[in-house]
């Protein structure tokens, strides 16, 4: 899948989302300038460790991130409408950094003005155009609500139907399309009355009665059961297939993402590692990130036990978003560094070096020279 | 509606009714004994105002029908009581069960419109605190909530009727001879708004709401809503405005009968808080007994009530 | 509403000063200073009023100078309507309900503390019947239980306090069983018995001493606040110290005809103290409770 032949639906382009810890007095820097990209019909995963940034990153797209600061500096840009458009519209009127050797050291951010404007900005997007769904199904449904009200909102919301007794009808339709049991009795149910399994899959049909351009799915498996897990799975593949819809799927769970994603972008302390199309990315034999080979070297699976017995761990702790070291963000616990690249690596961040037609990758080693 | 689970939900209740129940039989035997264990003779109205003791009283006891028993006279008090018979006031002469239902309507109007008062402002300055909490707005109207509770409510009825009279001329203050006509709306206005900003439970019930409406904001349900592009009130309400306000009425019942002793002193307001003030003035049991079963009944019916939007709103109470 | 977020170092360690003061935000700190403040000016006027240090003579009254406003001659907070003294009776006012005020919070942490522990280490039963006490002694409006009190047995305002102190008792029971079963449901308990503490150690210095000794100081400030406020409202009402002895609500009931006349003063400086000073428990409570709770989160 080449970017010539696919356009871009949402484009993301140096995306900083900081949160204030009161405790430190300082910023925790959640999203330290994101580029990314989807195309149009394709699935990208997008794979880190918790505290990457990787659903802050979307949440961030999408004007869901309500703790301040927030988004401080970024355009994501949509081109689903009629024209593109700039989701973070406007967000510099409300927004003064001030750097320090290039750090931002001091944000002052107008948030509830903001606020209303990413609300406005968004306002026929969310749902309609670009659709999203959580972990933790149970909790992110409406637990005083019947399931099938909701998913009737939806279709209410975003598609032309409104009469009552049709929009019961087209949510009934998705409730089948996500092959839940009993449809019609699960129309009825409340949130709680669901299983894990099924409340994910109502919200998938929620998302998807919407009649979405795109779908972002925010870590859809964590936190099931890992039978039921492999299903939802299933489920979205079948989906993607029958629908042919653009997906971004986020998980800190490598099966999940390999079964899925057409692309992948790896993510690493706020900062994308490594993207490119999903066989090259998965392929530890070929060049690729140190983290992501490292993190390919340590899930559990039967070729990645030593000798020994050891499955390998990556050494070192997750970076500490408030204390970024200069240079490169994994150098602590990069197993790939030399003495050619030692002394970059440690004072200067790598940029993304394009190895080969959208195979993009953050590390001195692959640097040009 | 039909989804609506009827059965058990009229099962969790009718519990709470015979909580209910049990609770107004320890409150009815904590008001007796407390009289009971009182200085001087409870019956002494009965008895002409003599004080008997030992042998003659038994006697005149038995002659009036009064158990001799304390047990005895409470079941007998009770009984009366549950037949609407709350005995006869030592002051007036007049069965109780009368001054309390002449009273008592006035009271009930305080009473409501002082709540309707109280939330009117209490939900918009949470909402704005928890929605905007730095602005302006927010900030001042906060601290003037704390400074309005912490204000003694006598003061500021008489810093009110000041006010409407001498400078606005507008609520002629009625003498109390006026206690059997209609109530002028304009006269009843001011304690009711007094009472309503005055209870002291105010900057309890604004901050409570506003931590209430804040954590729901947060919720991740709520975050779904605003990813589908839905109304956010449409789906917090239940859990940010019912809930709470329900809960609220429930809970500042107490306060809002105790402030209304108060605002009825203020202004010669012909309630039953002037009447229980009269009766421990005069020392007469019977009535401020009345008013203090009543008062609880009427606390366990906010209770009640609370219980009640409970188990509508949220598909789980039922199962529990 | 602009907000600033700076940070001023480059790399931020790990535990370095944690203060939760001074992280605290700026209003709570304000609230916990007032308050402080209040609580001071109370103390220090209490035992002025005990050993009578009074300015004045609390029973003179000066005719030439009736309803002064204060700062007039040595009247610092000016006169009353009979020209005695404003600042002397606001001083005296206290003796009213400081003491008694403390009876009060003594007895409903005591009683409150005991039956939350009862009812959470014990649970079943125990927790049942402390709920029930508890639910029964909600259902009695506080003023109209002191009715009901005032009416039977003439009390002093010690025997009020103590009945008031009981009525407050089960929130702070309730408060104190939520905590028990916390430390319960984290094994706290288990474990300081599997230790071989006794139960008086473990109830006394683990549960109180150092899982609650906030909330308890917390609810000591409001129950101080509704001391101040239910005294002076008795004494409003006419059942409280009784004239020429000065208390802040009987203060503001005799001024109260001067105030129809136009007469502020004799009412509204003793109303202005009664708000000054339950306004300083409140805000001492309220920011207290904003820098534990914050701390605990942290």
């Amino acid at each position: 899948m080449s970017e010539m032949t696919n356009p871009p639906l949402l484009r993301i382009e140096d995306l900083r989302t900081y949160f204030y810890s009161r405790v430190k007095r300082a910023f925790v820097r959640s999203v330290d300038g994101v580029d990314l990209e989807v195309l149009r019909g394709e699935t990208l995963g997008i794979v880190g460790e918790s505290g990457s940034g990787k659903s802050v990153t979307m949440l961030s797209a999408m004007g869901l991130v309500t703790t301040t600061p927030g988004v401080i500096t970024g355009k994501v840009t949509f081109y689903g409408g009629e024209t593109p458009q700039n989701l973070l519209e406007g967000l510099d009127a409300h927004v003064n950094v001030e750097r320090r050797d290039g750090r931002i050291m001091q944000a002052s951010k107008d948030n509830q003005a903001w606020q209303k404007q990413a609300d406005q900005n968004l306002r026929d997007i969310r749902g309609g155009k670009i659709s999203m769904i959580f972990q933790n199904p149970r909790a992110a449904l409406n637990p005083f609500e019947t399931v099938g009200k909701q998913i009737a909102e939806s279709v209410r919301l975003h598609t032309g139907i409104k009469g009552a007794a049709e929009a019961k009808e087209k949510a009934l339709y998705w409730l089948e399309q996500v092959r839940i049991d009993s449809p019609g009795m699960r129309y009825n149910n409340h949130p709680y009355g669901l299983s894990g399994g099924m409340s994910q899959r109502a919200m998938i049909a929620m998302a998807l009665a919407a009649e979405p351009q795109m779908l972002i799915a925010d870590e859809p498996t964590t936190g099931l059961d890992a039978t039921i897990q492999a299903r939802i799975v299933d489920l979205l593949d079948d989906l993607k297939a029958r629908l042919g819809m653009t997906m971004v799927l986020i998980s800190h769970d490598i099966g999940v993402i390999s079964r899925l994603s057409d692309r992948i972008a790896v993510m690493y302390g706020g900062r994308v590692m490594e993207t490119g199309p999903a066989d090259d990315v998965l392929d530890e034999h070929a060049d690729g990130h140190p983290y992501t080979r490292a993190l390919l070297s340590s899930t559990p699976r039967p070729e990645n036990v030593t000798a020994s017995g050891h499955l390998p761990a990556i050494e070192g702790e997750v970076l500490d978003t408030i204390n970024v070291p200069p240079g490169c963000r994994f150098k602590a616990r990069c197993q790939r560094m030399n003495d050619a690249v030692r002394a970059r690596c440690d004072s200067r961040e790598p940029d993304m070096f394009e190895i080969a037609p959208g195979r993009r990758i953050r590390c001195w080693l692959y640097s040009p020279q | 509606m039909k989804r609506f689970p009827w059965k058990a939900s009229a099962k969790v209740l009718s519990r709470e009714l015979a909580a209910t129940a049990a609770l107004l039989l320890g409150v009815s035997l904590v008001v007796f004994v407390i009289l009971y264990l009182a200085p001087g003779d409870p019956f002494a109205a009965l008895l002409g105002g003599r004080t008997l003791s030992g042998a003659e009283r038994d006697a005149a006891y038995e002659a009036l029908g009064i158990p001799k028993t304390w047990y005895g006279q409470y079941l007998a008090w009770v009984g009366n009581v549950l037949q609407g018979d709350f005995g006869i006031s030592t002051r007036s002469g007049q069965p109780v069960a009368h001054e309390l239902i002449s009273s008592g309507g006035k009271t009930l109007f305080l009473t409501v419109g002082s709540l309707l008062v109280t939330l009117g402002v209490a939900i918009p300055i949470a909402a704005i605190a928890a929605v905007r909490p730095a602005s302006r707005i927010a900030r001042s109207s906060t601290l003037l909530v704390y400074l309005v509770s912490a204000l003694p409510t006598f003061w500021l009825g008489y810093m009110l009727i000041y006010f409407f009279t001498k400078q606005l001329g507008l609520f002629p203050i009625l003498s109390a001879t006026d206690e059997n006509q209609q109530l002028s709306w304009l006269y009843a206005l001011l304690p009711v708004v007094l009472l309503g900003l005055g209870n002291g439970a105010l900057s309890e019930i604004v901050r409570y709401l506003r931590e209430e409406i804040s954590r729901v904001m947060s919720e991740e349900y709520v975050r779904t809503a605003r990813a589908k592009g839905a109304s956010i009130w449409r789906h917090a309400y239940k859990e940010a405005l019912l809930l709470p306000v329900s809960q609220i009425i429930a809970a500042k019942m107490p306060f809002v009968l105790g402030g209304a002793i108060i605002v009825e002193q203020v202004f010669n307001w012909p309630g039953l808080g002037r009447v229980a003030w009269q009766a421990a003035q005069d020392r007469d049991y019977p009535v401020i007994m009345a008013i203090t079963l009543l008062a609880a009944i009427v606390v366990r019916l906010g209770s009640f009530f609370h219980r009640t939007v409970y188990v509508a709103v949220n598909p789980r109470a039922s199962h529990l | 509403m602009k907000f600033t977020y700076r940070q001023d170092v480059d790399t931020v360690s790990e535990y370095s000063s944690f203060s939760a003061w001074k992280s605290a935000r700026r209003g709570d700190r304000l609230s916990v200073i007032y308050g402080l403040v209040v609580v001071c000016v109370v103390l220090v006027s209490y035992v002025l009023g005990a050993l009578k240090w009074l300015p004045h003579d609390p029973e003179a009254m000066d005719l030439d100078a009736m309803m002064a406003a204060p700062f007039t001659g040595s009247y610092l907070l000016g006169t009353d309507f009979m020209g005695r003294d404003m600042l002397t009776r606001l001083i005296l006012g206290i003796q009213a309900y400081f003491l008694p005020g403390l009876l009060a919070v003594i007895i409903s942490l005591g009683l409150g503390s005991l039956l939350g522990v009862l009812a959470g280490y014990r649970g079943g039963r125990a927790e049942g019947g402390v709920a029930y006490f508890s639910n029964l002694i909600d259902s009695l409006p506080r003023m109209v239980l002191m009715l009901l009190v005032i009416a039977a047995f003439r009390p002093d305002i010690y025997t009020i306090m103590l009945v008031f102190g009981i009525t407050t008792a089960p929130t702070i029971a309730m408060l104190v069983k939520s905590k028990v079963l916390m430390l319960k449901e984290r094994n706290f308990i288990e474990s300081a018995v599997a230790l071989g503490l006794s139960p008086a150690v473990i109830i006394f210095k683990h549960i109180l001493w150092y899982n609650c000794r906030a909330l308890l100081l917390i609810q000591a400030t409001i129950g101080m606040a509704e001391a101040v406020l239910l005294e002076t409202s008795l004494s409003y009402l006419g059942f409280g110290v009784q004239e020429p002895t000065p208390s802040w609500g009987n203060m503001v009931q005799a001024g109260a005809n001067y105030l129809m006349q136009g007469n502020f003063w004799p009412s509204t400086a003793p109303a202005f103290a009664i708000m000054l000073t339950v306004l300083g428990f409140h805000l001492l409570g309220d920011g207290l409770n904003n820098i534990f709770e914050w701390k605990q989160s942290r």
